[in-house]
């Protein structure tokens, strides 16, 4: 389901994937609008060993999947009032962290990963049922992993860019999770999850 | 409008335009000096689960509530519980002191469902705030990661609570695509009409430059947590015992 465009993209990927090790999420965040020349050199020695970048371009390529997910959802029309009401910004919202993310990226010198080729599985769009349960589980999985690399991010900045991130995702997994008849409070504190263990979970979904 | 105007003000009408400009400069962290340590910054925060804690022990005695919503907000009460717990195990585990309950005054919050659903909306999004307004001065990873996880709940609490009141999805369900730091000052300001005992027991700590140079200290193991680092009794006992190690290659050097 979530298939790089191209093999040299793939290999971008994983190679910080591994640069990252262990733990993992995405992370994203953005140093809102564009940071300063010397905000952004300040940014960049303490985000050393490219690890930080890498984190960004793991939450890019999770951040454009969401996006992507969200705008084929909506154009199928299966919401209306309320649940419309309430998707709809999610979608701008996913759309703004692959802006800001990737704009970060750039900022500090790194290059932006290419958007990936997404296949979804069969059904995922055929009702507002699977749309919005898949949803969820995008949400959640989200969730978990940019809390997975909280203690990974090197530099203040990217930190606190990516937990504001990471909250409007918790706003959305609680939301998702109630309109299909789930806990929107399943923790007291949110879980996290490894870089591994939430490649694991898309793989089945790349090609 | 400036940022102290930003956080002052109504966020409902801030833009993400705004948000963002706010976040970038250096995400309207709280003055240096806020807090000296990160046990200054847990009893910050205890102090604030303290408040949530009796409002919703007491709203939802209430009776104001029924069906699912009367589910939500016991899990809410649940929740803010635990993290009342959670943090005070943790700061003694620390070594340090816990805050004491403050003494609370919820005026007319609990006449109908709807004073009680709103003020909890209020409570949820300065909660939201003041845990992304403290987190860079968290120096302690494993702290910063349970203090994250804690202002994700928070965050969900108050999308719900938002949506149950039926508030417009963005701007009241939401509050853009970017969450928005709250100042210590702010926060206070805030809370200070519900605290009939004031927060003067919280540590005012000597200067410290920010999370960032603090941040970037922090070389040790506890990386290797990953995960794990929730802040209940085991996790609060492990990182405890890392802090220490750390506190004496500090000595050494």
């Amino acid at each position: 389901m979530l298939q790089f465009s191209s093999t040299h993209d793939r290999r971008s990927f994983l190679k910080w994937a591994g640069i990252v090790g262990v733990g993992s999420g995405f992370v994203a965040g953005g140093l809102l609008s564009l940071p300063t020349m010397a905000q952004a050199q300040e940014i960049k020695a303490e985000a050393r060993d490219d690890g930080d970048l890498g984190i960004l371009n793991y939450a890019l390529t999770l951040e454009y999947l969401e996006s992507d997910f969200y705008a084929t959802g909506l154009q199928k029309g299966f919401l209306k009032d309320r649940e419309l009401e309430l998707i709809t910004p999610i979608g701008d919202h996913e759309k703004q962290h692959v802006t800001v993310v990737t704009s970060t990226i750039t900022t500090l010198g790194g290059t932006p990963v290419a958007k990936p080729k997404i296949t979804y599985p069969a059904g995922t769009f055929d009702s507002r049922d699977s749309f919005l349960k898949t949803a969820s589980m995008f949400e959640e999985l989200g969730v978990t992993a940019y809390h997975g690399q909280v203690p990974l991010i090197k530099s203040v900045d990217i930190l606190g860019a990516a937990a504001s991130i990471a909250g409007v995702e918790s706003r959305h997994a609680a939301i998702l999770a109630g309109m299909i008849g789930g806990n929107p409070f399943p923790n007291s504190i949110e879980k996290n999850a490894s870089m591994a263990d939430i490649l694991a979970a898309v793989k089945p979904l790349i090609s | 409008m400036s940022r102290r105007d930003f956080v002052r003000g109504e966020l409902n009408d801030i833009s993400p335009a705004q948000a963002l400009s706010a976040l970038n400069s250096r995400w309207a962290l709280a003055a240096p000096g806020d807090f000296a340590t990160d046990i200054d910054v847990l009893n910050y925060a205890l102090t604030l689960e303290y408040l949530e804690a009796a409002f919703y022990i007491q709203g939802n005695q209430a009776g104001l509530l029924s069906g699912t919503e009367q589910a939500y907000l016991a899990k809410i009460q649940a929740d803010e519980e635990f993290h009342v717990t959670a943090i005070t195990q943790t700061i003694q585990q620390l070594g340090g002191t816990p805050v004491e309950k403050p003494g609370v005054m919820f005026g007319d919050a609990f006449d109908t469902r709807l004073k009680y659903l709103t003020t909890s909306v209020t409570f949820e999004n300065v909660g939201v705030g003041a845990y992304l307004g403290a987190a860079g001065f968290i120096k302690d990873k494993t702290i910063l990661q349970a203090a994250a996880g804690i202002f994700g709940v928070e965050a969900r609490h108050a999308a719900i609570v938002g949506n149950l009141l039926g508030l417009p999805a963005e701007g009241g369900v939401y509050k853009g695509a970017f969450e928005t730091p709250m100042a210590k000052a702010d926060v206070l300001a805030a809370a200070s009409p519900f605290l009939a005992s004031q927060m003067g027991a919280v540590p005012a700590g000597a200067a410290d430059t920010g999370g960032g140079s603090a941040a970037a200290k922090d070389e040790s193991g506890l990386y290797a947590l990953g995960g794990a680092a929730l802040l209940g009794a085991a996790g609060a006992a492990v990182y405890a015992a890392r802090r220490n190690g750390r506190a004496e290659d500090e000595v050494a050097q």
